[in-house]
């Protein structure tokens, strides 16, 4: 069990405490924006922020998350959507679209941080990410319109 | 989207119909023809099925209009203007979702803001795919081998143009005009004369779909130059909610009452539990039940991380029986390739090409050249692992499932088989498909089965999740291949004949049996690419060796072509440079009756400035058709590291000639894809077997490019008359062949086996 914020609104989870959080997310609190694509940290599909800081979901045990503030990708475009999120649709980024949660959460977090990224600083930042469909060259653009556009 | 239901040989047949003797490919030998255009016409003009699904009649009754128009099979215009077309494929991110229904609404001149697109989500054989096999004779919803456009093109322009007419003679008939005083406007009919206009959801309250709508003809289609959406940048109708979470998933189904189940697969396929110890499993709370299912022990649970844990903690022990326990797969692959190289040696299947009289012309031949390419096994990776969720009925006769699949049609007949039901019992919910490139082929789809026996054990609907290391390590992979080449080159320098040799299992077998059964022995799923259409060699001989499977095989994308196209495109490099010919010169001379072959070439080169020397770096150039419909070339500009054997792939440019192009922008997307996937794969990816088991399990051993390998790419369609024709696929398989022949001119060594890993670069560099 644990309690926390999930996309400002607090929750408690009745789950063993090793569950992934990324099951809680999905399963337990029906957020199926988060993606699940391998388990160990490899692909980045199931990446959320945990105080603000993208985190791989698939290896992060719900005890870890108590008391501590989670958004997903249905927090972070929310209702009045996301500046990344609107660049997603303008550069027509997704083919399955299966990853891209994870990508605009990932992208979102160096935009928070470092809101004028080079294309290399994109690239760095960006390749703990997998996209098999190779969407790459579409994210890099989308990352620089909403950089370019302020967005964070 | 891989499995090809293009009838590869008929393209073989038209382009060589003038070919002198020798059994020139017969274009109805694998699979039944498409249906015929009247055929499949009379399905679009099902007026039963427009009528009573427009549900036209009821609310006439009730309203004092109508409230919605069916006139065809495809589309539904309501007394609102919303106007609904019907999308019989899948969306698995190749946009034709999307490139289907703007065909229609261009020819139906609708305005495409108040289209609503709608999953067809059914086995009707009314809506089957056109170009896709026939199963006992009827139509099947099957989205694969770049087909999907190409194949509904016709259709769609005819659905459209049939609703634009009736809407016309409905308002002719209102304002006592004749047709042709009227033209239309986005959803609006003018009559120019008057100035009166109605709009489209106007009409369809008052009009009635007739008993019968002729054929529009061809010569009253929208001229390309007035299009008004095709060709141009609509944004494709799935990217929105694909960009805010909130695209639903085959994972992401929830049903009432779900429980989950995750199953312990064998270790080797063929081998059955023969002790399960589920007592751990049964102590962890939330599991409650263990189930023996055909391809494993499933826990049940009712969370998913008790099923998980549940899977953990199970004891079972195998059979130890299976003929794949002894499977090596670099044993498999020097077996298969001791096969192609021994010319005597030959399986039963037919001829996949034969033109002229390839021994003849190798005998007579100034110079013979030979080599022999291998490739590995590869795995699909789509980002979406497998699975399914199924509710079955008390009496385990009728079925609800929810699938990502490619094929609507095989999803339901697959469910009917396991239940040993029929197909009007099975419900299907299709979401959408996070990836397939094939790997969602299968007749049979492995996932569904899991689901609905599990949910038939304990009459409770569940979801069934396969974890990453399932996926690979109980992957359908493309299979291994060896090839064997034989060239023959006359006293000018010129290829006189080419014999190619595929040694591999048949695909099709093991994917659709029902579709093998039907096939004759050609197997297009491991064959395609191996044939020559695009260059003038007058003596051509393609044979499949066909060899026993060491693992599970289904398409992949590209279909064969990223192995067949990587060894005859490299072939035809080792003959121009034994000629002492310039490799793209070399290839625009062979190309010279193909002109749009020449195109692609001419500009890929000019793109890429192919004459150019570079400085540590060289270009390499492979050509590939695609279904005999479509052409691309692909140019690599590589360097090497002959210390470690590294190759580094600085920029790639695609240029293809994919006849109409619907959707500019997705097509440059999905060539961008092509020359990604092909590129990790050509460069690294690798299954491989040991003792049965897959070495491989998830993305740390199986690493797909990610964004920091990715080379600079320019890809590029050119203009063209031709009917569209899929880019999905198309160019993929460029990619091996290019790369392998840059570096063959960076540094003079060829490497034959793909992937072109450090220890085989290395060996190459050594034989320089």
């Amino acid at each position: 069990m644990a309690s926390f914020n999930i996309n400002g609104q607090p929750v408690t989870v009745e789950a063993d405490g090793d569950t992934r959080l990324l099951w809680v997310l999905r399963e337990h609190l029906k957020l199926t924006g988060t993606k699940y694509g391998c388990g160990i940290g490899q692909c980045g599909a199931c990446t959320v922020h945990i105080d603000g800081n993208s985190t791989f979901s698939c290896l992060t045990p719900l005890t870890a998350v108590e008391g501590r503030e989670v958004t997903t990708i249905e927090g972070l475009v929310g209702e009045d959507g996301h500046p990344l999120q609107r660049a997603w649709v303008a550069e027509e980024v997704p083919q399955c679209g299966y990853c891209q949660s994870g990508q605009i959460m990932r992208a979102a977090d160096l935009l928070a941080r470092n809101p004028d990224p080079s294309r290399e600083d994109i690239v760095t930042h960006m390749s703990t990410n997998l996209c098999r469909c190779g969407t790459y060259p579409r994210i890099v653009r989308a990352i620089e319109r909403a950089a370019g556009e302020g967005g964070r | 989207m891989k499995a090809k239901d293009l009838l590869e040989p008929a393209s073989v047949s038209t382009m060589r119909s003038g070919s002198r003797e020798g059994r020139v490919i017969e274009a109805t030998d694998v699979l039944e023809r498409p249906a015929t255009r009247r055929g499949f016409l009379r399905g679009v003009g099902g007026l039963t099925f427009a009528v009573g699904a427009g549900g036209m009649l009821r609310a006439a009754a009730q309203t004092s209009g109508n409230e919605e128009l069916a006139p065809n099979l495809w589309v539904t215009i309501g007394a609102d203007d919303e106007i609904t077309i019907q999308f019989a494929g899948t969306e698995l991110g190749q946009g034709t979702m999307t490139a289907l229904p703007l065909v229609l609404a261009e020819e139906l001149d609708a305005d495409w803001d108040r289209v609503r697109v709608e999953q067809v989500a059914t086995h009707d054989p009314d809506y089957g795919n056109p170009r896709a096999f026939r199963y006992l004779g009827e139509g099947i919803l099957y989205t694969a081998g770049s087909q999907t456009l190409r194949g509904y093109y016709e259709a769609m322009r005819q659905a459209g143009a049939q609703a634009r007419r009736v809407l016309l003679d409905a308002a002719a008939s209102e304002w006592g005009v004749a047709v042709s005083e009227l033209v239309t406007e986005p959803s609006t009919v003018v009559h120019t004369a008057s100035g009166r206009r109605m709009s489209y959801g106007e009409i369809a309250s008052f009009a009635e779909a007739p008993e019968h709508i002729e054929p529009v003809d061809e010569s009253e289609f929208k001229d390309r130059s007035d299009y008004r959406y095709v060709g141009t940048d609509v944004l494709r109708v799935d990217v929105e909610a694909k960009s805010d979470g909130s695209a639903e998933f085959g994972i992401d189904v929830q049903v009432p009452g779900m429980v989950y189940a995750s199953v312990l697969r064998a270790p080797v396929e063929g081998e059955r539990p023969v002790s399960v110890d589920g007592a751990a499993a049964l102590a962890i709370p939330g599991v409650f039940e263990i189930v023996s299912i055909p391809s494993g022990v499933a826990v049940v649970a009712e969370t998913v991380e008790a099923s998980i844990a549940g899977k953990d903690a199970l004891e079972v022990s195998w059979s130890n029986e299976s003929r794949f326990r002894d499977v090596d797969s670099d044993a498999v692959l020097a077996e298969y390739e001791a096969h192609a190289r021994d010319t005597g040696f030959s399986t039963d299947s037919p001829l996949w090409q034969d033109v002229g009289d390839a021994d003849a012309a190798l005998a007579g031949a100034e110079r013979v050249i030979e080599a022999t390419y291998v490739t590995d096994a590869a795995y699909h990776a789509q980002m979406e692992p497998m699975n399914a969720t199924a509710s079955v009925s008390a009496d385990g006769k009728s079925a609800e499932i929810w699938v990502s699949t490619q094929s609507q049609s095989m999803a339901v007949m697959g469910a009917a088989e396991a239940l040993d039901t029929t197909t009007d019992k099975i419900t299907l919910h299709l979401p959408y498909v996070g990836g397939a490139f094939g790997r969602r082929t299968e007749y049979r789809q492995k996932d569904i089965d899991d689901a609905l026996f599990v949910s038939r054990q304990i009459g409770r609907p569940v979801k069934v999740i396969w974890s990453r290391e399932d996926d690979v390590r109980d992957g359908t992979f493309r299979p291994l291949a060896a090839q064997f080449l034989r060239g023959g080159l006359d006293a000018d320098g010129r290829i006189v004949a080419v014999h190619q040799r595929v040694a591999a299992p048949s695909v099709l077998e093991y994917m659709n049996p029902p579709r093998w059964a039907m096939s004759r022995g050609r197997d297009g799923i491991a064959m395609n690419g191996a044939q020559e259409t695009r260059y003038a060699i007058p003596n051509l001989r393609a044979e499949h060796v066909r060899m026993e499977r060491c693992s599970r095989v289904l398409a992949w994308r590209g279909v064969a072509s990223s192995y067949t196209r990587f060894a005859n495109e490299s072939f035809i490099d080792e003959l121009a440079h034994s000629s002492g010919a310039d490799p793209l010169e070399f290839r625009l001379d062979l190309a010279r009756n193909d002109p749009r072959g020449r195109a692609v070439l001419e500009e890929a080169g000019r793109l890429a400035d192919w004459p150019r020397q570079r400085d540590g770096t060289a270009l390499g150039v492979a050509l590939s058709d695609y279904g005999g419909a479509s052409v691309a070339a692909g140019i690599a500009e590589v360097s090497v590291d002959a210390g470690t054997g590294d190759i580094a792939v600085q920029r790639f440019w695609m240029v293809v000639d994919a006849g109409l192009i619907v959707a500019p922008r997705n097509t440059e997307a999905q060539l961008e894809g092509n020359v990604i996937y092909g590129l990790s794969n050509a460069l690294r990816e690798r299954i491989t077997i040991r003792n049965g088991v897959v070495e491989q399990s998830n993305f740390h051993d199986y690493p797909v490019m990610r964004m920091n390998e990715v080379p600079e790419i320019v890809v590029k369609a050119l203009a063209s008359d031709a009917p569209p024709s899929g880019v999905g696929e198309l160019g993929l398989a460029t990619t091996g062949a290019a790369v392998a022949n840059a570096v063959f001119r960076a540094t003079g060594a060829r490497v034959r086996a793909l992937p072109f890993t450090r220890e085989r670069v290395l060996a190459a560099l050594q034989v320089v």
